[in-house]
């Protein structure tokens, strides 16, 4: 059951956070000026915060329930965690400051590090899984850290085309051919989560003797979580018209 | 340097920088929560502009405490997995409970109440801020749990060689961690009081617009600050109580307590040297004392001008004092973190694992590459954070986007539908 649990929070980051790390990626795409890039980033806007605390929540459960392993994943992998943190840092940074100074150059800027921080971010975040998966390291992983990175990029194109309008979406949806937008989505994500149970399956998971404890509390309280979650996607589930706060 | 003091150096600048954000996220959010239920119950425009305002500066310091607040947890499986592998089996679950209870609920609400702005039902939109401060108060709680844990554990077995939670309500209920918790909490309302009261004063003395605004504001921040020092004061004596031998006796800087301190941990855990570094302790603990009867004079001083009229309107020197304030309770809460933290030294877990074996194995290469990395990126950050947070504190309500009205809508709605 702790599995499942652990497996949950982290398909779940990479399948939600994946796609608003994909559009970070791809903004230079996307988003051809200010005011485009502006739209752009309003389609992960409502979403981005809810997201990345999954991969918080998958440490958090890393902690409690398979404390061994945590140390081991991060502190064995101190190459790819230190650059992981500082991308994600730059890139949640550069999404919150970008919009609180309305020069040109403020924004140019902050785009750039938000376009950095999700490429920096898929690389590291496949550089790990590449170690976790194949074994490898080195500048030997970068090449299967490409192709998740790769993914990322298609996933996030997928979800901005299913959230934004005109000619964004016809950009967006370069990958999905017509009319298959949500199809392109659902594909991406099954990529995404084929990568992560695989990952996950090189894994040594042996729950931690508090695992009795917790195990029946998570459970209790992962339905509030998604419901949480479920009113956000609710709240904003139609096409961006307009730039947000960000 | 040795490796595991640059592992320190790094963890304490990323907690620390993270406590100075967290501080004022937990006070000015139960502010603006009371504020937005004020301004939803009598749609007053003036308590939805204060909302909005103190919303924005709210927001502009949250984000700082997310980045470091992540850094941070991932820095115990990176830099201290020694400590994971020998305690995870306890600490790690109010942790788990932390991230999945309190962070991850906030986080998501968070989302909706600054991007739900005029597309949710008002009392929606207020329950949302609810939520979010509300969990920000349990995430200081189970965080704190932890923490008390690491400073005095209880509940727990050692078997194996690692240690095993047997009761955790005995975890929860550990006096150092409630007592600490009221007293953080206390903190951050005094820190949030003090900002607010400053903010606004600093209005007040440029004569700007929304005089209004501000000297309620002014009252709010003043009537919450004065009774906050005396309540964090009180837990913080408390919690001398709850205080380790040997921190409580390098404190009090009596040689003979200090020599039985050290002697009763060389007798229990071999020759050593048990004390923490007294510099540290003292400084700390002073700094913070120091700190306390500034702001208990000030915020009693101001506490007695506020009632006057014209004092709140134009005495400003009164005004520039207070605008002088506001950094003061962000070096007390430093003050008290490092006399808490330091004091502790040199155990990671207090009697059972000492800092240098919490340590991962890495090497002094790897700790230098990457504690010059996060230093440079925070320092840039913060500093960056910290200036956006002043400039958007000075240009006052009328700059404010948060909860603007979406620029799709129709023109035909008000501006303000809360």
């Amino acid at each position: 059951m702790e599995i499942f649990v652990l497996a949950f929070f982290a398909l779940g980051y990479l399948v939600l956070g994946g796609a608003d790390i994909g559009v970070g990626m791809a903004l230079p795409y996307l988003g051809r000026g200010a005011g485009e890039r502006r739209e752009v980033i309003a389609a992960i806007a409502p979403f981005f915060l809810g997201n990345e605390v999954w991969l918080v929540a998958m440490a958090g459960v890393l902690a409690g329930l398979f404390p061994e392993l945590e140390g081991e994943l991060l502190s064995g992998n101190v190459a790819v965690v230190v650059p992981l943190l500082l991308s994600w840092v730059v890139r949640d940074m550069g999404l919150w400051l970008r919009g609180r100074v309305p020069g040109v150059r403020w924004r140019g800027f902050w785009d750039g590090a938000i376009v950095a921080g999700s490429w920096g971010l898929a690389l590291s975040l496949g550089v790990l899984l590449s170690d976790v998966l194949l074994g490898l390291r080195g500048p030997v992983a970068l090449l299967p850290a490409l192709l998740v990175a790769v993914v990322l990029g298609a996933h996030g194109l997928a979800f901005a085309a299913l959230r934004l309008r005109g000619e964004l979406r016809r950009r967006a949806a370069v990958l999905s051919g017509g009319s298959g937008e949500a199809r392109t989505y659902a594909l991406t994500a099954a990529a995404l989560v084929v990568v992560g149970v695989l990952g996950g399956l090189r894994l040594p998971l042996t729950a931690g003797p508090t695992a009795s404890l917790l195990t029946p509390v998570i459970l209790v309280v992962t339905p509030l979580l998604v419901a949480a979650q479920a009113w956000v996607w609710w709240t904003f589930r139609h096409r961006v018209t307009g730039p947000s706060y960000l | 340097m040795e490796t595991v003091d640059l592992a320190r150096l790094q963890f304490a600048l990323t907690a620390g920088a993270h406590f100075l954000f967290v501080a004022l996220t937990l006070g000015l959010a139960t502010l603006v929560a009371v504020v937005q239920t004020w301004a939803t119950l009598t749609r007053n425009p003036v308590h939805l502009r204060m909302t909005r305002f103190w919303g924005q500066l709210y927001i502009i310091n949250y984000a700082m405490g997310i980045a470091t607040g992540l850094v941070m947890e991932f820095q115990l499986g990176l830099t201290w997995s020694g400590l994971t592998e020998f305690a995870g089996n306890t600490f790690g679950a109010s942790l788990a409970i932390e991230t999945l209870v309190a962070f991850f609920l906030e986080s998501t609400f968070l989302g909706l109440w600054i991007f739900g702005w005029n597309k949710l039902n008002r009392w929606a939109h207020l329950a949302a801020i609810w939520v979010v401060t509300l969990t920000a108060y349990a995430s200081a709680f189970w965080i704190l749990v932890s923490n008390g844990f690491l400073q005095h554990p209880v509940g727990y077995e050692r078997a194996g060689g690692v240690l095993r939670l047997t009761d955790f309500g005995a975890m929860v209920a550990n006096p150092t961690a409630q007592v600490a918790f009221f007293h953080v909490l206390g903190g951050a309302m005094v820190t949030g009081g003090f900002f607010v009261a400053g903010v606004s004063a600093y209005h007040l003395r440029r004569r700007t617009a929304e005089q209004d605004l501000f000297r309620k504001s002014l009252r709010i921040g003043i009537g919450v600050a004065l009774p906050a020092t005396l309540f964090t004061a009180t837990f913080g004596g408390i919690g001398f109580e709850t205080l380790q031998p040997a921190k409580a006796a390098v404190w009090s800087g009596d040689a003979a307590r200090i020599a039985a301190a050290q002697a009763e941990l060389a007798a229990a855990h071999g020759p050593g040297d048990y004390l923490p570094p007294a510099g540290w302790v003292q400084t700390g603990a002073l700094t913070m004392l120091i700190a306390f009867a500034v702001m208990f004079f000030f915020s009693g001083l101001s506490a007695v001008l506020m009632l006057i009229r014209p004092a709140v309107r134009s005495l400003r020197v009164w005004h520039r004092l207070l605008t002088l304030m506001i950094p003061v309770p962000f070096v007390a809460m430093l003050g008290g973190w490092v006399f808490r933290e330091m004091g502790r030294q040199p155990w990671a877990v207090y009697g059972l694992l000492t800092t240098e074996q919490a340590m991962s194995p890495l090497t002094g290469a790897q700790m230098r590459v990457s504690l010059t990395a996060f230093v440079t990126v925070f320092a840039a950050l913060i500093v960056t954070n910290y200036l956006l947070l002043a400039r958007a504190a000075r240009r006052g309500p009328d700059a404010v986007t948060l909860g603007d009205r979406p620029l799709d809508a129709p023109p035909t709605e008000p501006a303000l539908s809360l």
